[in-house]
């Protein structure tokens, strides 16, 4: 790219919605019940018609890498199945009776009730039904999760604030300096988002900071989130999703929070993101810099390696690429390709429907991927539009053109010979057990499949 | 050709007189030799006690809820005076639940268990206070009641309801053939009563029906379970509903109702003498 691109000239470009959506790229607001999934413990209790429970696990976790579940989950939660009759006579006896049932049989340590669409219409009081519960001393709460009221993004947040308000409660005591809530990636939906807690959990550690892990694999269930209202800040690494939360965290505990809109990829990035959340915990620097140089001298050591295929192997490499993800993967995979391996972007779309007033800062991002590259966004929720948009408005160069995205994207991908990274849900045609393409140990795994794929290989 | 049943929809504002206007007109009609059904969709059930001389009726609704899926017509289906068919949809307890829901159900299973017979000239549905969701203006909605009358009176806020009841049925009229067939006074003594509702009935395009003088025999036979017309056919209000059903049964009059604004009903009011 010899013209520098000006980055205020790109405007963010409203399309218009048909009302359907042909080929979906997220589940709905009671999906939420796989965030319950990503706490140790946790045992969501969906409220809602059949069927619903299924197709929200086929969204988040089976189409999307075949991640399985943890705990009491799969496709086997405890659902009400609602029916007619409990839409016209109201659906609490239903419920008494699920929520009975699931605490004989389900061991856990945080039950959550998550009331779908048909509830939610007709006004059940399901409050007063947990309470029942809870007053009884069981640890459970109850989260107004509509289908309506948006996606399973909507739903994490919603899910995240009921368990919040009604099991960790009010505090007022002392904070534990150099202790962090960390609100990161939304469980199941992102689909490495184990892995990718993992290697943050990793380098935050490294750092010197005392991590309180919320979700995901080293997570210690409740006791973690009963000790949220004691820690120094939050830190939020999320391009939108979990910003309603620590707002509200700031208000209820007096909480300040670090808003970290990138997912940090490479060394240059996530050294830049250990500097900043050190500075902003106020914790001795000593420790972190002998971690970040450790880290760095790990990282060169195998870019060296790579970088000799990278300058030999001129045939067949990639050099435009596009990315077809939600918020979070689709801008740090876009600057880490665009910065630090110098391939062109072509095509940003972001998939995860972000709520409007969240946009704009979204698009920001886009401004300064590298130096004198920009680009503009796209925002599409549909899988068919994408496609269409793909052949109406990218046109890839001689070489072989690189596509981060969904399955979705398999047809437009076959049809111009392009190479397609599963990335962001749904997936059907790779499986994710524990992998991150994020931070120091992320960055080179993301080159090793972007390039084994060039190679050939899968 | 099977000739078409009349199917007919009764709104107005709660406490109005529907439920009693709709059975003493409806026991006109039977009178009259016509075949009528009536089918209660108002959650507190009481739209065929004064047919079938008291709330004897199982409600759809409960039936389903007691009994299951297969219901038999002859449980929710009872005959009641000269032949008139009764049929409580019935709802949730007050505060759970979805009554305008149930009204779809239950309609959804009078269907299916075939309680629209060929034979029958009329169905009235009864509907409760006002069309508040989807479920309200179910009988209204197409392939059901096609005409409509609003109960009102004299009185402020019935006059509001059945302005803004207009409104429902402008909506549904313009995706199919609902037209509101007039409005029935049921008089509150009101001053002026039947210039302003005949005012209203203009403004809104439609006529002013048939006026029911207030007459304490309705009450009366009300507490002997029966309509006027079954307690005292030889009385005075007894003729007027037997009008009343004349007026229905030769009625050719059916328009889609022009609701007003606020502004425009409050005048009407004060020029008839509302807001002294």
């Amino acid at each position: 790219m010899s013209d520098k691109i000006n980055p205020q000239k790109l405007k963010l470009v409203k399309r218009p919605k048909n009302g359907s959506i042909t080929n979906p790229y997220y589940g709905c607001t009671v999906g939420a019940a796989y965030s319950v999934l990503g706490i140790k413990g946790g045992v969501p209790i969906a409220n809602c018609g059949p069927g619903c429970m299924y197709k929200q696990f086929f969204m988040q976790s089976f189409d999307n890498g075949f991640q399985g579940s943890y705990g009491a989950g799969g496709g086997n939660l405890p659902s009400a199945n609602v029916q007619e009759n409990d839409v016209v006579f109201g659906g609490l006896k239903t419920l008494d009776n699920l929520i009975k049932s699931s605490l004989a049989v389900i061991k856990g340590d945080l039950y959550v009730v998550l009331t779908g669409c048909s509830g939610e219409l007709i006004g059940d009081d399901v409050p007063s039904v947990v309470k029942k519960y809870r007053d009884k001393g069981y640890p459970i709460v109850c989260a107004d999760t509509g289908g309506f009221k948006g996606t399973n993004l909507t739903g994490h947040e919603i899910v995240v604030q009921s368990i919040i308000d009604q099991f960790v409660g009010d505090y007022d005591g002392e904070k534990t300096p150099g202790l962090v809530n960390l609100w990161f990636e939304t469980p199941y939906y992102n689909q490495n988002w184990r892995g990718d807690y993992e290697e943050i959990v990793r380098i935050l550690r490294g750092a010197g900071l005392k991590v309180n892990i919320l979700f995901g694999p080293e997570n210690e269930g409740v006791k973690a989130w009963k000790k949220i209202p004691k820690a120094q800040f939050n830190l939020i690494i999320s391009s939108w999703v979990g910003l309603e939360t620590v707002e509200k965290l700031k208000e209820k505990y007096n909480q300040p929070y670090l808003h970290i809109p990138v997912l940090p990829i490479g060394e240059e990035a996530t050294t830049a993101f250990i500097r900043k959340v050190v500075e902003y915990a106020g914790i001795d620097k000593k420790k972190s810099e002998k971690f970040i140089k450790r880290e760095a001298e790990l990282y060169y050591y195998y870019i060296e390696h790579f970088a000799e295929f990278f300058s030999e192997y001129w045939f067949g490499l990639p050099s435009e690429f596009a990315v077809i993800a939600n918020s979070d993967y689709a801008i740090a995979y876009t600057k880490f390709l665009a910065d630090q391996i110098g391939l062109i972007p072509k095509k940003t779309i972001v998939t995860d429907n972000p709520p409007e007033k969240y946009r704009a800062a979204l698009a920001e991002e886009y401004k300064h991927l590298s130096d004198g590259v920009a680009i503009e966004p796209d925002f599409v929720e549909d899988g068919y539009t994408v496609q269409q948009i793909l052949e109406k408005e990218v046109t890839f160069g001689p070489g072989v053109p690189l596509i981060i995205g969904t399955t979705w994207e398999i047809d437009y991908a076959r049809d111009h010979g392009a190479l397609l990274l599963e990335s962001s849900s749904p997936t059907t045609e790779s499986l994710v057990v524990n992998k991150s393409y994020i931070g120091y140990k992320g960055a080179l795994s993301f080159i090793e499949h972007i390039y084994s794929a060039t190679v050939g290989g899968k | 050709m099977a000739k078409e049943i009349r199917q007919i929809a009764i709104y107005g504002k709660g406490g109005i007189g529907k439920s009693t206007t709709t059975q003493n007109l409806t026991a006109g009609l039977a009178e009259a030799g016509k075949n009528v059904m009536v089918v209660g969709c108002d959650p507190k059930a009481d739209s065929t006690r004064l047919l079938l001389g008291g709330l004897a009726q199982r409600t759809v609704l409960d039936t389903l809820r007691e009994e299951g899926e297969d219901l038999e017509l002859d449980k929710i289906l009872k005959v009641g005076f000269k032949g008139t068919r009764c049929v409580e949809s019935g709802g949730p307890e007050p505060g759970v639940g979805c009554a305008g829901r149930g009204i779809i159900t239950s309609i959804g299973y009078l269907e299916r268990l075939g309680a629209y017979t060929e034979d029958l000239d009329y169905v009235f549905y009864d509907v409760l206070g006002d069309v508040v969701c989807g479920g309200f203006a179910m009988p209204i909605r197409e392939g059901k009641a096609k005409e409509i009358y609003i109960v009102a009176s004299g009185e402020m806020m019935a006059l509001y309801a059945a302005n803004n009841i207009s409104k429902g049925i402008a909506r549904y009229a313009k995706q199919g053939g609902v037209r509101l067939g007039g409005i029935i006074c049921n008089s509150r003594n009101v001053d002026r009563e039947l210039d302003l509702l005949k005012a209203f009935s203009a403004e809104l395009g439609t006529q002013l029906i048939h006026f029911v003088p207030r007459d304490n025999i309705v009450q009366r036979a009300e507490i002997r379970k029966k309509t006027v017309i079954d307690f005292d056919p030889e009385s005075a209000q007894a003729e007027v509903y037997r009008q009343l059903a004349d007026a229905i049964e030769h009625n050719t009059q059916f328009v889609i109702p022009k609701p007003m604004t606020q502004e425009r009903l409050e005048e009407i009011l004060v020029e008839y003498g509302l807001f002294d």
